[in-house]
């Protein structure tokens, strides 16, 4: 269980850093046919259809998937200057409330999110750019991402009830 | 219930959130829910969902992990290093002595990038570590970095010259040349402080050792050629055309591989760690930028923005006390919501009171960004600041301590432009 | 009641004051029974997010570029297919057709259109003056959607992807030499700073459209109801004749500014249209049978 959680935010955070990525080299690549067209002149002008929308959606792909790996990494900002100077049990009963309601919002912004989608498959709802993308294809991923963020701050706050104390240590010195 | 007292429950519940210890962007969404529920009529999820998702896959938002990942890349090659070895003779001499790189970076990286978070990232991943370890004072490189980063937003390209140049309908090119002196000023500024603190209290800075000859600085400047070389590829796929600005921090992930594996000690190891780094770091930054839009998207529901500004609106003051206001105002907005945020829900209301008693709306964009820029460093949500406790672990309120300076000199700026407004107008006037 | 209403662009361009009014007229003659609150430049939510968010009701009424949605319908995009319909007048008879066909794709998304106003007529902005399609040929040339692209292609340009806020800085670094867009977004853009010359070619004239929840509207009182659409009449009407006096007043104000104004010559004009024709073809084999139904009627006319 333990180790099939912790594969799974690996994937996310994998996925997610393959879309950035690909981002760069899609951009890069652009550029690349930017400098063959000033050289070889109009003859050589080649685009990439759309690069913008795909680095767009790209970036969605990346910022949604990575939301577990990084909450389990002790990334994500929030203000301990109160939390750390609380006694250890305070923290602890602070730390199982803030995950409470970190898991609450995270479920409720997922249930819509795939509403949202739902919408978009059920429209046919389409990118506006040269090539028409379907937008729920893009849209998964944030279904996704948000219901990984979901499933991990449940897990952590499991992990928290049973160890007895705060597991997520904040990156850097704190 | 009038909007001061909705102002200030919601004010309280964001600290409450906060102080809690509920993460950032959670902690916006949160309050945003909470004032959708009790002081707007929309149904609250269905917007939560579609400002997820219209803030997340923005083309000019790609840049930022971009550029985060060029920071990492430079960190774990020579790369950064070799830049600060490079400088320390040069700057040995000079009162401030290395903390002035964190001043110069951030307004050399500024003419690259338009975003303050990805100026503060990209420069702080390299700075910090390097001069904490070469013994600078923490309050002083924690400051200039959070202080200096602002930069991003006025030196040309600036993300928010962009959104008020639409908003307003004027051109962005203007908008771009007018922030080029303010942008000096403050460089100016900031780096002049620094040497004062620096004269006032010469034990804080550490010495950089022997004093060198011409020969050995020069041989010590060897090792700055590559990011030179960086520095010139970026800017210059810019101003040859054959990127656009978002483009080029592409171009920049690109140089700093091919730099770091050409100086040695990079493998492909340190690429992957550095990717895997950049994806938490823009995760992170992505995830609060969704919470601020939520947040906007609320406060425009609920009308509360608006009708404060409308309410200086009645005031009829004179030119100078409207400024004056609306500085405070923005202040006190620019605490808990971002800059932009508070640029978009307001344009409309303010844009013709300030036309009325006749500002230069050129001007005021200039002004305006200013004022963003103070926000990017109040807490409790300044994105500078949520970006320095990422790369450092050290809680934003000791982050915006270190900063309160450069927020008072970035006041003096707004008076400074406002006493003399051809700072911003005379580069903008000669394109004629 | 309060209704939200989204519009993407900013306070000055007319499309926003002219709705401004609307929402004045509807204030005025239900006596407040409804308020129209307009939150403009994109301000309560981005651009592509306007129609979503009036179709599930998360505000009854918003606005956007009809032809963004042409990759769903083709229908939608016929008022962007360049020298189909040139003048205001042709526009006019192009709407007349395209309406009842557009109204039935949306109501199948629960909108219903209240009314559809143009932005002037696309020029052509350039350094030096373009004498005939041969002109274009290795330019350059600004292509953001699907149609501009084949444009440039056909005309044997180089098409380019510009973002709307980088055009300056495209243009002055040479990244694009060429554009086609109005003489509203060339005047509020400063175009002189970056080009000389404006070639008036009106290769079309694409439309904004003011679109609202169905079911919100049916829940309003009858009396509302007919208000809100003599409402939308009267600022339909209005919007045309706003956006044929901005025509003029954009190409003058460009022209105060040492622009060339330039009227094109025949030689370009066959040209243009050629290109337009053969695009044209295309679309035909894109669009469903309603979309092909809007053609005829319009070709009726
Ligand atoms: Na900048
Ligand atoms: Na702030």
């Amino acid at each position: 269980m333990r180790r099939g959680l912790d594969l799974l935010y690996l994937a996310g955070g994998v996925a997610a850093a393959a879309a950035i990525a690909l981002i760069c080299l899609v951009v890069t690549a652009q550029v690349g046919l930017n400098i063959l067209a000033r050289i070889g002149g109009p003859g050589y002008s080649y685009t990439i259809p759309s690069y913008a929308d795909f680095a767009g959606f790209l970036l969605a792909a990346a910022s949604f998937l990575a939301l577990a790996p990084t909450l389990r990494s002790g990334v994500h900002i929030r203000v301990n200057l109160l939390t750390s100077r609380l006694p250890d049990r305070a923290t602890w009963a602070l730390e199982l409330l803030v995950l409470g309601v970190g898991a609450a919002l995270s479920g409720y912004a997922c249930f819509y999110a795939i509403n949202l989608t739902w919408e978009s498959w059920d429209f046919g709802d389409m990118s506006t750019g040269m090539v028409a993308i379907p937008l729920w294809i893009p849209q998964l991923a944030m279904d996704a991402g948000l219901a990984l963020l979901t499933i991990a701050l449940l897990d952590t706050l499991l992990e928290s009830l049973r160890a007895g104390h705060a597991i997520i240590a904040d990156a850097g010195e704190a | 219930m009038s909007d001061p007292v909705i102002f200030s429950i919601l004010l309280g519940v964001l600290l409450v959130m906060l102080a809690a210890g509920l993460w950032v962007a959670l902690s916006l969404m949160a309050l945003a829910l909470v004032a959708l529920v009790f002081f707007a009529n929309a149904p609250q999820g269905l917007v939560l969902a579609t400002t997820l998702w219209g803030n997340s896959h923005s083309w000019t938002l790609a840049a930022l992990p971009l550029f985060i990942l060029m920071g990492e890349i430079l960190l774990r090659s020579r790369l950064s290093n070799d830049m600060f070895s490079g400088l320390a003779p040069w700057l040995g001499r000079v009162p401030g002595r290395l903390l002035h790189v964190n001043v110069l970076g951030c307004a050399i990286f500024a003419a690259v990038s338009g975003s303050s978070a990805a100026t503060a990232a990209t420069i702080g991943r390299m700075s910090v570590p390097e001069l904490e370890a070469r013994g600078y004072p923490q309050s002083l490189i924690l400051g200039t970095l959070a202080g200096s980063a602002t930069l991003g937003l006025l030196i040309p390209p600036s993300i928010i010259l962009i959104v008020y140049g639409v908003a307003t309908e004027q051109s962005i090119a203007r908008l771009f040349v007018a922030g080029i002196l303010p942008g000096l000023m403050l460089v100016a500024m900031f780096a002049g402080y620094v040497g004062l603190r620096a004269l006032m209290s010469p034990t804080i800075i550490p010495d950089e050792g022997v004093h060198y000859t011409v020969r050995q600085k020069l041989a010590a400047s060897r090792r700055l050629i590559p990011v030179m070389l960086l520095i010139i590829g970026v800017m210059g796929s810019i101003y040859t055309g054959v990127a656009s600005p978002t483009d080029a921090a592409a171009v920049g992930v690109v140089l700093a591989v091919g730099l770091a594996f050409a100086s040695g000690g990079f493998g492909w190891r340190d690429l992957l760690a550095a990717l895997m780094s950049a994806t938490r770091t823009s995760c992170m930054i992505a995830f609060i930028l969704m919470g601020a839009a939520f947040l906007a998207i609320s406060m425009g529901f609920t009308g509360i923005p608006r009708n404060l500004a409308a309410w200086i609106g009645t005031m009829e003051l004179s030119p100078y006390a409207l400024l004056a206001v609306l500085t405070v105002f923005f202040i006190v907005l620019g605490c808990f919501l971002d800059g932009i945020s508070v640029v978009v829900l307001t344009t409309s209301i303010i844009l013709p009171m300030v036309q009325a008693v006749g500002i230069d709306t050129l001007w005021f964009g200039i002004y305006l960004v200013l004022v963003v820029e103070m926000s990017q460093i109040t807490p409790p949500v300044g994105f500078n600041l949520f970006v320095i406790q990422g790369l450092t672990g050290i809680d934003i309120l000791r982050v915006a301590r270190a900063a309160l300076p450069f927020f008072g000199l970035l006041l003096l700026g707004v008076l400074l432009i406002t006493m003399f407004p051809a700072i911003v107008t005379v580069l903008p006037n000669a394109m004629g | 009641e309060t209704w939200n209403m989204p519009v993407p662009y900013g306070d000055t361009t007319f499309h926003t004051v002219n709705i401004r009014e609307f929402a004045a007229d509807v204030a005025t003659a239900t006596d407040g029974a409804l308020e129209i609150e307009v939150h403009s430049a994109g301000s309560l939510f981005p651009h592509p997010e306007i129609k979503g968010a009036v179709r599930s009701r998360q505000v009854p009424i918003g606005e956007f570029l009809l032809s963004r949605l042409s990759n769903e319908d083709a229908a939608y995009g016929i008022d962007s297919q360049p020298f189909l319909a040139t003048s205001y007048e042709d526009a006019k008879k192009l709407w007349d057709a395209q309406k009842p066909v557009i109204t039935e794709l949306m109501a199948e998304e629960d909108l219903m259109p209240l009314f559809s106003v143009p932005w002037p007529a696309q020029g052509l902005y350039t350094n030096g003056e373009i004498a005939t399609v041969d002109d274009l040929s290795g330019l350059r040339f600004r292509a953001y959607n699907a149609a501009l692209e084949q444009f440039a292609q056909l005309a044997k340009a180089a098409p380019v992807q510009v973002e709307a806020p980088d055009i300056a800085q495209a243009f002055s670094t040479g990244q694009v030499e060429a554009m086609m867009t109005s003489p509203s977004t060339g005047a509020n853009s400063k175009a002189w700073d970056y080009v000389n010359t404006y070639t008036a070619v009106d290769a079309w004239l694409p439309k904004n459209i003011v679109v609202v929840n169905k079911k919100m509207f049916d829940r309003l009182p009858e009396d509302v109801q007919a208000a809100v659409l003599d409402a939308a009449a009267a600022a339909e009407t209005r919007g045309w004749d706003m956006s044929a006096a901005e025509a003029d007043e954009k190409k003058a104000e460009m022209e105060a500014n040492g622009m060339a104004i330039v009227a094109p010559s025949d030689d370009l004009m066959n040209g243009l249209k050629a290109i337009g024709a053969t695009m044209m073809d295309d679309w035909k084999t894109s669009a469903s049978e309603a979309g092909q139904k809007i053609l005829t009627d319009y070709e009726a006319k």
